[in-house]
Parts: structure tokens; sequence; C-alpha cells
């Protein structure tokens, strides 16, 4: 007992400035890089700039005042929780099946690996031009198909994306197709993190595979599960290529998003104080939704 | 490390791709010759070239948007290198995507650093604090070549505060454009000419063949041009000459009523989610009878599908209870950042590329039309008689007096930054689309419109003062 | 009698959950490369073939061609922007390593005081859009005279890719167990050390799945690439190929596709092997699934 007092003093110490040494350069580049941005973004919705940018007044709060009052501003709200939500369900229920399937010994493992990643490792303008065209009124070739097999007349199409909530849906498919291999590869990296004995000493007990899976590995990998729902909210929700390069927002904003709606008042638009503040309006939003998966989570751990 | 782990099988997998790429190396197909449009159009008008006035030096950074004609971008590089080395100046020429254009350009305002010279395919109003005014640009150009066209001056003029935020030496026509075989056998050969006959004859049309007409409703740059020209054919607009909120009227009502009963009759509902390139793609495909365009959509036609391209024509601007106006498709806007340091060499460089005007009309494949007529004299010739394989030859000819049916974006008031927000945030597509999906009447969707406006001009205009 | 009829049951069990499981991810296989398995096909259709809403788009109604491929490889800038994308995004991840790592063991496991509201704090600031910072960053970018280079890439990128990176080995941290660390120390290792021998090594896993995520987030990554570059020769290929290949109205669509797969396949293949090798082989066993 003696001897360990002073161990403990030592590294004590020691940890002060390993963690200084470790997470100071870290929290200063961020920042830098990304807090004295933030702090600008907030003075311009602010102010009554534009992308001309060389005047500043400040307005005070009347930015988020228009902001609210606008309609297409509280569609895209809603747009954004309704998708991201609906994207991170199902991009975290896929992604754990296809986290486990990775692991599986399936005949062609490798290729279907490679298959089951491709969706995420194609930068996001890329790949919503790939379907753009696969949703394409004219060329669409799940029209085609549908044509085909007799489920659309000669000539139809589906039109995916002149319908508001079917173009809503595609939306949603296309990010949660998107995201999925992300979550795969974290919820994976997570399973592979439990160690062995955990997982013989449930097989030794007899349990089957959905019952292991159930009551052993998804408890263990929850803090995983949690942040990979977290990551998959936070690029759903700030994604604006996807909405951009499919529909732009429409049919009648039916796809706007925040981050969307944001760039086109702010940017295209030229008002770039309102369309700042939009998109500030993001962040309290993700931050509620970010600490309630976390506190979930947690609580679920401590049990 | 990667070798001893690629398996034999993974190798015998990399061997068949590379088989099959060699494969299909040696006995493939290939596409017809002008495919690709790459490299330089010959049969070009002879270059002109006048000394500045004064002594030049230094550095010119030109940014522009990728045209869509390949061969335009070819000739355009070479042509600003040619002048940058016979007047001392080093030119470099940036292209990007013309919808990227306006966020690069924010960028280099806020940086306080960037390019000399912008150009972008619609008018830039949001930018006048920015740049440096052009007046003397433009009463040097008059001084030399005459008025200039009046679509132009007006999608580059402040009168408010009367500054000229751009150069504007050239723009794109927006004609119809109608398949003759269809519109021939409901009696039109010659396409429809008014909105009535293209009510009436569209809706022929799709119920004797079931091909659709397609006018966009989407949150894009073509709908937000059609949109208006039938405004304008009503009698509506969106603001008065005196850039008053004005959208709010029996006119608009009646124009947005028509809208609705042209897409109950002769459209389906792809139109809500068009993309600029979606029109095209139905015309090449033979799926529709009626667009609204410029000629790209045609030309993309001559490439990959000779027949309807050959069956493709052209109409001015369909007339209304009031008039015969269509918007622009493009209105090139240059303007020079007030930090540019190659101020003077951007301006004399775009003297010098307005005096060639002829050319770049010829390499842009008669796309691009000059704000000043005279610098294109053999353009009724060209039009007349298309170098690029038009059948039959004169197919473009209605293209020579585009401007007389054609107006500026903010007709009949000015092109100010409202206008240019009230385009980015799409609010005429979407009365349009509302009232014809039934969702509101359309007194609602013009109501709602209007208020929409509202806010969005009164910000401007406080800022103005 | 019964015995041979259990075992007879769990054989038809286990039989019927191959089945399961390799239906199940040969389905997954087609979600996620059926629209890859297309690209293919399209970037080697004629244009008569293509433009055709009659042809089937599942293959080929006239023979296949490499013009389009041609045309990406010859007369865009696409090798350009695939090496700029390469070697931004390898900076990037070596720098989001260097920084994540550490940071991510310090905020897991050495508890100070300030420690659980500084992970907060560097995720929150994750939260604000790119479309909102990418103006004011414009400003910072071109004091620095990085205006127009692609090193401003590499600069602002890890901005993007350590906060997530930190909170993502955050968790992996705190899963290994305390017992390992403390042993080390126990044993006369400096903090540090233990650091270096016992952590590290343990958190294998979390550190390829931060360069799987922060490669792909510098390649995906196109708002501040737009902003910032604008040379041919320094862009990427986010912005790249848009510029060269969508012309106005007019879309390459072939030689599009061609660059999405010669863009997706390389990145999918060597993060396929990545993880084969540290993360699926990581442990000494299987998960048992599909035995």
């Amino acid at each position: 007992m003696v001897t360990r007092a002073p161990y403990r003093r030592r590294t004590a110490e020691q940890d002060t400035f390993l963690a200084r040494l470790f997470v100071l350069p870290t929290a200063g580049y961020v920042i830098v890089l990304v807090a004295v941005p933030v702090a600008l973004a907030v003075a311009y919705a602010l102010s009554d700039v534009t992308v001309a940018a060389p005047r500043y007044d400040w307005v005070g709060i009347a930015n988020f005042a228009a902001v609210l009052k606008d309609q297409v501003f509280w569609r895209a709200l809603t747009n954004t929780l309704v998708f991201t939500t609906l994207t991170t369900l199902v991009a975290v229920v896929g992604g754990s099946v296809v986290a486990r399937l990775l692991f599986a010994k399936v005949f062609g493992r490798r290729v279907v690996r490679v298959c089951v990643l491709l969706p995420w490792t194609t930068p996001v303008t890329l790949s919503s031009v790939s379907w753009l065209w696969l949703l394409d009124p004219v060329y669409s070739p799940l029209d085609w198909v549908g044509r085909q097999t007799g489920l659309l007349g000669t000539g139809a199409s589906v039109n995916w994306l002149g319908r508001p909530t079917l173009a809503a849906a595609c939306i949603v498919a296309v990010q949660a197709w998107r995201l999925t291999p992300l979550t795969a590869v974290i919820i994976m990296t997570g399973l592979a993190a439990i160690p062995a004995s955990v997982r013989e000493a449930a097989r030794m007990d007899g349990a089957g595979p959905l019952r292991r899976t159930l009551s052993i590995t998804v408890p263990l990998t929850l803090p995983v599960t949690a942040v990979a729902a977290l990551f998959c909210a936070v690029f759903s929700a700030t994604d604006m290529a996807v909405v951009r390069i499919l529909t732009n927002g429409g049919p009648t904003h039916a796809t706007e998003v925040v981050a969307s709606w944001a760039f086109a008042k702010g940017i295209d638009g030229g008002n770039l104080s309102e369309g700042t503040a939009a998109a500030l309006f993001l962040t309290p939003v993700l931050l509620a939704a970010a600490l309630a998966i976390l506190r979930a989570a947690r609580r679920v751990e401590l049990r | 490390m990667l070798l001893t782990a690629v398996r034999p099988a993974r190798r015998q997998l990399l061997r068949g791709g590379a088989l099959l790429t060699a494969a299909l190396a040696t006995g493939c197909a290939h596409e017809d010759e002008g495919a690709f449009a790459t490299g330089s159009l010959s049969g070009g008008p002879a270059e002109a070239f006048a000394p500045p006035d004064h002594r030049l030096s230094g550095s010119l950074r030109i940014l522009m948007w990728s045209h869509f004609v390949p061969t335009h971008d070819s000739w355009f590089d070479a042509f600003a290198r040619r002048w940058g080395s016979r007047v001392g100046v080093d030119v470099t020429v940036d292209h990007i995507d013309l919808g990227q254009i306006p966020t690069r350009v924010a960028a280099e305002l806020h940086a306080g650093q960037g390019h000399d010279l912008i150009q972008h395919v619609a008018p830039l109003p949001q930018f006048e604090p920015a740049v440096l005014d052009l007046a003397d640009l433009v009463a040097e150009a008059n001084r030399r070549w005459g008025p200039q066209l009046e679509l132009c001056r007006r999608s580059s003029f402040n009168p408010r505060t009367n500054r000229w935020y751009a150069y504007a030496p050239g723009w794109v026509p927006d004609p119809g454009n109608y398949r003759r075989s269809l519109w021939a056998a409901v009696g039109l050969p010659e396409g429809p000419s008014t909105w009535d006959e293209l009510l009436q004859g569209g809706t022929r049309i799709r119920r004797t063949t079931g091909i659709r007409l397609g006018l966009g409703m989407s949150q894009e740059l073509d709908s937000n041009m059609l949109g208006r020209a039938l405004l304008w054919s009503y009698g509506a607009s969106v603001q008065d000459a005196q850039g008053r909120v004005a959208l709010n009227s029996p006119e608009t009502v009646a124009a947005v009523e028509f809208m609705a009963r042209l897409f109950r009759s002769a459209m389906s509902d792809e139109v809500f989610a068009w993309t600029a390139a979606s029109n095209n793609h139905g015309l090449v495909a033979g799926q529709l009878s009626y667009i609204t365009n410029s000629i790209s959509a045609w030309r993309t036609a001559q490439r990959s599908n000779p027949d309807v391209a050959a069956d493709t024509y052209f109409r001015p601007a369909l007339r209304g209870p009031a008039a015969a106006l269509a918007s622009y498709h493009l209105l090139y806007n240059w303007i020079i950042p007030k930090y540019a340091s190659g101020a003077a060499a951007a301006q004399e460089f775009l003297l010098h590329y307005t005096a060639n005007y002829a050319a770049a009309t010829y390499a842009s494949k008669l796309y691009d039309l000059c704000a000043w007529p005279a610098l294109t004299p053999d353009l009724p010739t060209w039009l007349g008689r298309d170098p690029f394989r038009a059948q039959p030859p004169d197919k473009l000819a209605l293209l020579a007096d585009a401007a007389r049916w054609s107006a500026d974006l903010g007709h009949p008031g000015p092109t100010s930054a409202a206008v240019g927000e009230v385009m980015s945030t799409f609010v005429i597509p979407n009365m349009f689309a509302r009232a014809a999906r039934g969702e509101v009447s359309a007194a609602v969707a013009v109501a709602d419109a209007d208020a929409q406006l509202r806010p969005i001009f009164r910000r401007w205009r406080d800022l103005d003062a | 009698m019964a015995a041979s009829q259990v075992r007879r049951r769990r054989i038809r069990r286990r039989r019927t959950g191959r089945i399961l499981v390799h239906a199940m991810a040969y389905g997954a296989a087609l979600i996620g490369a059926g629209p890859f398995a297309w690209s293919l096909l399209t970037a080697v259709k004629l244009n008569r073939d293509l433009y055709n809403p009659t042809h089937n788009p599942l293959w080929f109604h006239d023979p296949p061609t490499l013009d389009h491929v041609r045309y990406l490889l010859r007369h865009t800038a696409f090798p350009t922007f695939a090496w700029n994308t390469t070697w931004t995004g390898a900076l990037v991840v070596a720098a989001t390593l260097l920084f994540a790592v550490p940071t991510g063991y310090a905020l897991a496991r050495l508890n100070r005081p300030w420690t659980a509201s500084l992970g907060t704090a560097i995720f929150l600031v994750y939260l604000i859009p790119p479309s909102v910072l990418f103006l004011p960053l414009s400003e910072v970018v071109s004091r620095l005279g990085l205006q127009d280079s692609a090193w401003s890439l590499v600069l602002l990128y890890p901005a993007v890719t350590i906060p997530v990176s930190v909170w993502l080995l955050m968790g992996y941290f705190k899963a290994v167990p305390g017992q390992l660390e403390e042993q080390a120390l126990v044993d006369g290792c400096s903090r540090l050390g233990a650091f270096r021998r016992v952590m590290l090594p343990m958190a294998i896993p979390g550190m390829v799945a931060v360069v799987v995520l922060a490669f792909i987030l510098s390649a995906s990554e196109y708002l501040y690439a737009l902003a910032f570059v604008s040379p041919t020769a320094q862009k990427v290929v986010s912005t790249g190929v848009p510029t060269e290949l969508i012309r106005g109205d007019l879309f390459y669509w072939q030689s599009l596709q061609a660059a999405v797969v010669l863009v997706a396949l390389p990145i999918a293949v060597v993060f396929n092997h990545l993880l084969a090798r540290f993360v699926v082989g990581f442990t000494a066993g299987t998960m048992g699934i599909g035995k």
C-alpha cells in the first residue's frame, strides 16, 4: 500500500502534462479554423451583410426573425428533421446488419465487401450525378425494368423526382444508401473490439446467434452504434449535395433542407445574412439530437 | 506487402479484367466524328487586333463558365493567350461549372483576392458594391460600335445608383423548339405561334400520340425563364417599371390558370423536378413535342439522335393576350472586382473580345449572339445557312431578330439584386407548380408568391438607401 | 433417438442460417454495387445506345466503345484531379491521425476535469454546416497566401475530419479494458509508454476506421475545394469532374460514369484490404457467423 501512493502521484503529474500535450494542439487547430469562422458567421447573421461584403451594419436579430417568418424555411427545417431521422434509422439498422455480414464467411466475401463499401467511397457529387440518371423521368433503368416486367404501362415512367413525397423518399434512400457503409464500418470496428473471451463465453452458454447478438453484442457495441448514428445524423443533416444535384430542393420545396435553402438564399440569392441565420438554426437542433442520442446510449451502457 | 497479400484468386481476377479491357480496346465500336467537339473549328472569321490605348503589363486572370460547346473554350483560351502575348500581359483562363460561379465569386470577394475578370451567364447585380463601375468601358464600346442591345444594357446597369455593375457583350436567346412532324399532324406545320395554339395543338398531340410537351416548373434556370415569358405574354410581371412588386394582378392569375390548364391537358408531373438538362433529354429521346430552350438541345440531338434533330425546328416567343415576349436563355455578365490588379488589362481585353465577337459566335456554333449586332455582319448568312450541318440549312434563320421578341429578366423594371434573389429562390416556378398541381387555387398561389417577394424587395431597397 | 433428432434439427437450423446469411450478403452487395455496375456498363456505351429510351439500359444494344473513357483520360484533366485527390487525402489522413489519436486517448483515459467539456466542445464545432463557414474561411485562406493552391485543402480538411475522428477514437480507447493499462503502469512504464505499447495496438481497428473516414471525407468534400481552388492543375476530383463534364445543360454521362468507377473502385478495394487485414483478422476468432 505504501509503495502504491507515490506511483499514483507520479502518474498524476505526468497525466496532466500528457493531457495538455495531447489535447491542446488539436484544440488550438480546431478553434482557429472552425470556431473563428463560426464567430464570423454569427456576426454575419446579426448584420445586413450581402455577398458583396464590404459594409457591415448591425441589425440585431432581425434576420432570425425574418427566417422564422419564412414558410419555406419551416418546410426546410421539417424536411431536415424528417430526412435525417429516417436516414439515420435506415443507415444504422442497415449498417448493423451489414457490419455483421462483413465478418461472415460467405463465398466471394472479398467481392461482397468491396461492393458493400462502394456507396460510401464515391465522392458525393459524383454518386449523386449517377442517381440523377438512375431516377431520370425519361431514361431511368428502374422505369425500364418496370416497363419490361409489366408493372408500368408502355411509355410510362414513375417520375421519381417529380412527385413531392416520392422525391423525398428518394432523397432519404440515396442518403441512406450512401451512409450505410460508413455506419457499417464504424460498427464493424466496434464489433472487432469485443474481446474474444466474452464471445466464447456466450457461445459456451449455448445461446443461438440471434440471442447472442441481442443480449451480448448489441449492448457492448451500443457506444459505437451511438457514435455511428451521431455521425450519420450529422453528415446527412449538413449535406446539401444530394438535394442540390437531384432536385435542387424541388418539387416546390418538397425536398428543400436547411443546408440547401440557406445556400440558395445566402450565396445564390446574395442575401448572405439571412442565409447564414437560417443555417445557424441547424446547430441547436443537431446539438439537441446529439445530446439525446448520447444520453440514451450512456444510460444503456451504465445498465 | 500488398503484393504478397494478393491471393492467386485475385490475381486471376485482375488478369481477367485486363483481358476484358484489351478486348474492348481492340474489337469495339467508335462514336461518330464530331461527337466530342474537341479541337477547334475551321472556317471562322479572321481575328482583328487593335493595339490598346495605354501600355499594359502584369497578369490577367480570367474566370468563366465551361461553355456547353467545348470548341468555344478551346478557341477562347487560345484567343486570350494570343492577345496576352501581343500586348505583354500574362493571361490565364480558368473554367468552372456555371452553377458554381456565384459561390466562387462570393469566396473571392470575401477573400479580397482572386481573378481579375469574371464571367457569369446571368446578371450579377448583387455584387455591385464590390466591383468596378464599368461606365467608361461601356461608353467606349458604344463609341466604337454603336448602341448596345437594350436587353443587354438593362442587364448590366443599375439606374438607381447609375452604375454599370457589369459588361454584357453577349447573350443567348430562348426560342421554342418543336417537333415539326408532330405539329404538322395537328395542322400547325410551322409550330405554335400563340399560347392558345400551344394548348390546343399540344393537347391533340398528346391525345393522338401520347407525346407530351415540356414546360418546366422546377427549381432550375429554364423554369424561371419560361415562367416570366408566360407572365409577360399575359401582360403580367414580377415588378413594374419603377422596380416595385407588381405580381398580384388579374393578369398574373390568368397566366397561372392558363399554365394549370396546359399542365393538365398536355404535360406530366416530370416537369416539377427537372434539371437544366431534363428538357434536352426529353427532346432528344423524342418524348417531348415542344420545349423552350436555347439551341443546345438541338445541337445535342444532332450528335446523339440525328432523326429528332432533323425534325426539330424553332419558333419565336409565343403570343399571349398582351405581348409576345420571351426571356433570354443566358446573358453574359463580365465583372471586374475592386481588388483586381489587372483591371486595366481586363477592360482592354473585353474590348478586344467584343471586337472579335464574330469569332466567339462561330466558335460557339451560333449559340452566343453579340450585344452589338454590327460586329457580326456574317451572322444572318450563318443563320441562313448553318455552317454546322443544320437540316435544313436555314433552320436558325429566325434567330436573326431574336432581340425583337426577347426581354431582360426584370422587364419592365431594372435587373436588380432583388430580381436576382427572386430567381435564386424560384418563387415564380413554384407559384406555377402549386397551382398546376392543384395544391392551391391560382389566386392563392399568386398571392403567396407576391407575399414572398415583398420582404426580398424591401430588404434590398433598404440596403440601397 | 432424441439426441440425433436434436442434432438433425440443429444442422437444419444452421443450414437455413447459412442460406439466410448468404442471401443477405449478396442482397447487400447488389444494393451497394448495383448503381456501379450500371455505371461500368454506361461508361462504355455509344451515344446512340444510351440516349434511346427503348434500349436496354442494363446491357448493350450497340457494341461498347472506349471513346468516352478515352475522352475522360485524354481530353479532361481527370488524371490531374485524381492525383490531387490522392495526395491531399493522404496528407489529410496523416494529419488527422497525428492530431486525433493522442486527443482521443487523452479525452478517454486521462481524467482531467476539463476533458469532458472539451470533448463535447470539439464535437459541437462540427455541427455548423460548411455552407456557412466557407466564406469566413476564404479570408483566412487568402491571408495565409494559400488561395488557389491545393495546400489550402490540406490545411482545412483536418479541421473537418479531426473532430469526428476524435469522437470515434474516444469510443475505442474507452473500450480497452482498464486492467491492461494498469498492468503496464505497474510494470514500470510511464503513461506515455503505456500509451505507446498497450493502447495504440489495441486501437488499431479504430485507427483504420479513422483512415477510411478521413480519406473519404477529404475526397468527397467539394464546397471548400470549389471556393479555394480554381486553377485546373490544382483541382480535385469532386470539383474538377463536374466542371469538365457538366457543361451548362449538357452532361457527358458516359465519361461521368467512367470517372465514378475509376474513383470509387480503387478506394473501395484498398479500404477493403485494410479492413480485412486489420479489423476482420484483428480478433482471435471469428464472430461465429455463418459457421
